[in-house]
C-alpha cells in the first residue's frame, strides 16, 4: 500500500501563542486506512488535521517547521483548488461550514470549484445524497434541518467531491445520539467500500474504536502513542492519565480478565457485541462447571 | 455476535415539500409566481422598487401599494403577516411627519395653516404625505419580492444577468450573514432575560446603553463566524478569483434547474414598456410631479396658494 500522509518534523506555533500546538511530529498513514485519533482537549488534534488538509499554513498565521505531504505533493505548495480535490475536511460545527442556502447548492458548490459539468455535478449529487440518505432535503435550507442532518449534508458535500483522504474533526460533537448513530453508518459504509483513507477526531470511542485501523493519541502537540485499537486500549491507566477513557466493552472484559473469569489471553473486544459474546461464554462455562 | 453497535439509522419517509421558505416568510411550492423565471421575478422587483422613483403623486403611488397587495394574493403570500410591518409603516410616518411639522425648514413661499394652537406650514406637510407613499409603495415592492423569493432565486437572477459568480456569492453571503446576525442578538438576549433581565424594567437610557453592550459579543460572534466561512470555503476549494480547476468556465448546476420561456419575455417586456412611459412621462412632462397631484391642487385651491 503507497502512503496518503506522510509528515516529518512538523512544528506550528500559532500567531500570538507562546507555546507550539505542534512540537515536531512524524507520522507516515496509509493509503484507505481508517485512523482514529483521541486525546484530550487542546492537545493538538485538530491541529494536526488541519496541517493535513492544508488550513495550516494557508489559513493560518503562525511558524511552521517541517513538511506534511499529501500523495508525495508538499502541502506547503499546493493551492486550494489541489487541497480540496485531494483531502475532504468535516468540522464539528455543521453550521460553521455551510456555504450555500439549500442543501443542494452546498453539495454544488465544491463540484463546481473543481470545474465539473453539470452532468457530472448531477450524477455525484445524487450519489453523495444516496449514501448520506439526505435525497428529501435538496431543497431544503440547510439551516433548517436538524443537527445529525445538517452533519450529514456537510459529509455529502465532501464525498461529492470524492477526496481520496476524508478528516472529521469531532463530527458527532454536536448532535443528539440518533444523529451520531447516522454519522458512525456512514462512517461503517465508507470504510467497508474501502476507497478513501479516513482520518476521525472523535472522543465517542465506543463507536471509534471497533471501526479504526489504527488509533493516534495526541499529548501536548506530540504522538504519544500510534498502534492498532486492541494495544492501544490494553493499558487504561496510561490512557486515563492523558485524558482518554476506554471503551466501556474493552474495560468490563479487563475486569473479567483481572477477575479470573476469563483467560489472560483473551484478546480485548473494542465493540459490545464481542464484550456480550464473552461475557456469554463465561456464563456458559460457569454454569457448565457447576 | 450482537451488533448493537452496527445499525443502520431508519430510512426516513419521503416527504414533499408544500411550501418554499422564502427570505421573509413560507408561500406555496404551487404559487402562479414561480412559474416565471427568477430573473423576472427580480425586474418585477425592480419593476415596482424604482417606479415610485418616478412618481410624486401619493394616489398613484396608492395605487402601486394596492397592485404589490393584489400580487402578494395571487402569489399565494400569507397576507396576514404585513401586519408585522405596522411598526415600520408608522414608524417612519411618525418620523416624516415629526420633522415636517417641527422642523419645516425657511422658505418664504411656505403658506402657515393654524389649527388652534398648532401652526404649520402646508408645502412641507403635503412633501412629507407625497414622499411617505413613496417610500410606502417601494417598501410593499420589497416585501412582495422578499416574501416570494428565496436566496437562491436571487443568486440565479444574478447570475443569469451574467453578474460575476463572485460578487453574486458575496450578496448570498451578505443576506445570510444579516439573518445570523439577528439570530445570535437574540439568543444573547435570551440568555440575559434567562439570568432575570428584565429589559422592560429599564429606563430608556439604561436600554440604549444595554443595546451598545450587545455589540460587543455580537462583532466578536461575526468575525468569529467569518474566520470558519474562510475555513470552510478553504476547504471546498475556493479561491477569492473565483477560478476553477483546470482554468475552463465554471458550471452553474443551479441555474440550469431553470429556463426562460416565452411568458417570461412577454412578462419582461410589459414591464419594460411601462417603465419607460412611465420614466419618459415624468422627465419629459413631470406629469407625475407634486404640482400635478390632484390633492395637492385641491388643497392649494382651499388655502389659496397660487405657486
Amino acid at each position: 500500500m503507497s502512503l496518503a500522509i506522510k509528515i516529518q518534523d512538523l512544528e506550528w506555533r500559532y500567531e500570538h501563542r507562546k507555546s507550539f500546538a505542534l512540537r515536531g511530529v512524524n507520522l507516515e498513514i496509509e493509503e484507505n486506512t481508517f485512523l482514529g485519533i483521541v486525546g484530550a482537549n487542546e492537545n493538538g488534534k485538530t491541529t494536526l488535521v488541519s496541517a493535513i488538509s492544508g488550513l495550516i499554513p494557508h489559513s493560518f498565521n503562525g511558524i511552521y517547521r517541517g513538511s506534511v505531504q499529501i500523495f508525495d505533493q508538499t502541502v506547503w505548495d499546493m493551492d486550494a483548488l489541489e487541497l480540496a480535490s485531494k483531502v475532504g475536511f468535516v468540522f464539528a460545527d455543521p453550521e460553521s461550514q455551510f456555504t450555500a442556502m439549500t442543501v443542494e447548492e452546498e453539495i454544488v458548490f465544491g463540484l463546481e470549484n473543481m470545474g465539473l459539468s453539470n452532468q457530472e455535478i448531477g450524477e455525484r449529487i445524487k450519489v453523495a445524497a444516496e449514501l448520506t440518505m439526505i435525497e428529501d432535503l435538496l431543497d431544503k435550507s440547510p439551516y433548517d434541518v436538524s443537527g445529525g442532518q445538517k452533519q450529514r449534508v456537510v459529509i455529502a458535500a465532501v464525498l461529492a467531491m470524492n477526496p481520496p483522504i476524508i478528516i472529521m474533526d469531532e463530527p458527532t460533537s454536536m448532535i443528539d445520539p440518533l444523529g451520531k448513530r447516522g454519522i458512525f453508518s456512514i462512517l461503517r459504509k465508507l470504510k467497508a467500500a474501502g476507497n478513501h483513507t479516513l482520518i476521525v477526531i472523535e472522543h465517542n470511542i465506543e463507536q471509534l474504536a471497533p471501526l479504526a485501523d489504527q488509533m493516534l493519541l495526541m499529548h501536548e502537540g506530540n504522538i504519544e502513542k500510534l498502534t492498532s485499537p486492541e494495544e492501544f486500549f490494553a493499558d487504561p491507566k496510561f490512557l486515563e492519565e492523558h485524558g482518554v477513557l476506554t471503551p466501556e466493552s474493552t474495560e468490563f472484559v479487563q475486569w473479567l480478565k483481572s477477575e479470573k473469569y476469563v483467560p489472560e489471553e483473551t484478546p480485548l473486544p473494542l465493540d459490545l457485541g464481542t464484550a456480550i459474546d464473552i461475557s456469554r461464554h463465561v456464563i456458559e462455562s460457569r454454569s457448565d462447571a457447576s | 455476535m450482537v451488533e448493537t453497535t452496527t445499525s443502520n439509522i431508519s430510512e426516513q419517509p419521503v416527504r414533499v415539500a408544500k411550501a418554499r421558505k422564502t427570505l421573509l416568510g413560507h408561500v406555496p411550492i404551487n404559487s402562479p409566481l414561480y412559474q416565471f423565471h427568477p430573473v423576472t421575478r427580480l425586474l418585477m422587483f425592480f419593476f415596482l422598487g424604482i417606479i415610485p422613483l418616478f412618481i410624486f403623486i401619493p394616489y398613484v403611488n396608492m395605487i402601486l401599494i394596492v397592485v404589490n397587495i393584489a400580487l402578494m394574493i395571487w402569489g399565494k403570500v400569507d397576507i396576514r403577516r404585513l401586519k408585522m410591518y405596522l411598526p415600520v409603516i408608522f414608524t417612519v410616518a411618525f418620523f416624516m411627519f415629526a420633522v415636517a411639522l417641527l422642523a419645516p425648514g425657511k422658505d418664504p413661499s411656505y403658506v402657515p395653516v393654524t389649527f388652534g394652537p398648532i401652526t404649520f406650514y402646508y408645502q412641507p406637510i403635503f412633501f412629507a404625505f407625497a414622499a411617505y407613499w413613496r417610500l410606502i409603495a417601494m417598501l410593499f415592492g420589497t416585501i412582495f419580492y422578499f416574501s416570494t423569493n428565496r436566496e437562491r432565486d436571487m443568486l440565479v437572477a444574478f447570475r443569469t444577468l451574467r453578474l460575476p459568480f463572485i460578487a453574486s456569492y458575496v450578496i448570498g453571503l451578505s443576506i445570510r450573514s444579516a439573518g445570523m446576525f439577528m439570530e445570535d442578538f437574540r439568543t444573547i438576549r435570551e440568555a440575559e432575560q434567562a439570568r432575570g433581565l428584565d429589559t422592560k424594567a429599564m429606563r430608556f437610557s439604561d436600554q440604549v446603553k444595554l443595546y451598545m453592550m450587545y455589540l460587543v459579543p455580537l462583532f466578536s460572534i461575526a468575525l468569529r463566524r467569518a474566520d470558519e466561512i474562510s475555513n470552510a470555503l478553504f476547504s471546498r476549494g475556493f479561491t477569492i478569483s473565483g477560478k476553477v480547476k483546470g482554468g475552463g468556465k465554471r458550471a452553474d448546476y443551479i441555474r440550469s434547474h431553470y429556463e426562460i420561456h416565452t411568458l417570461d419575455i412577454v412578462v419582461m417586456v410589459i414591464m419594460l414598456v411601462i417603465f419607460v412611459i412611465i420614466a419618459f412621462l415624468q422627465l419629459r412632462y413631470s406629469m407625475f410631479a407634486i404640482e400635478n397631484a390632484p390633492l395637492n391642487i385641491y388643497f392649494k385651491g382651499i388655502l389659496g396658494i397660487t405657486n
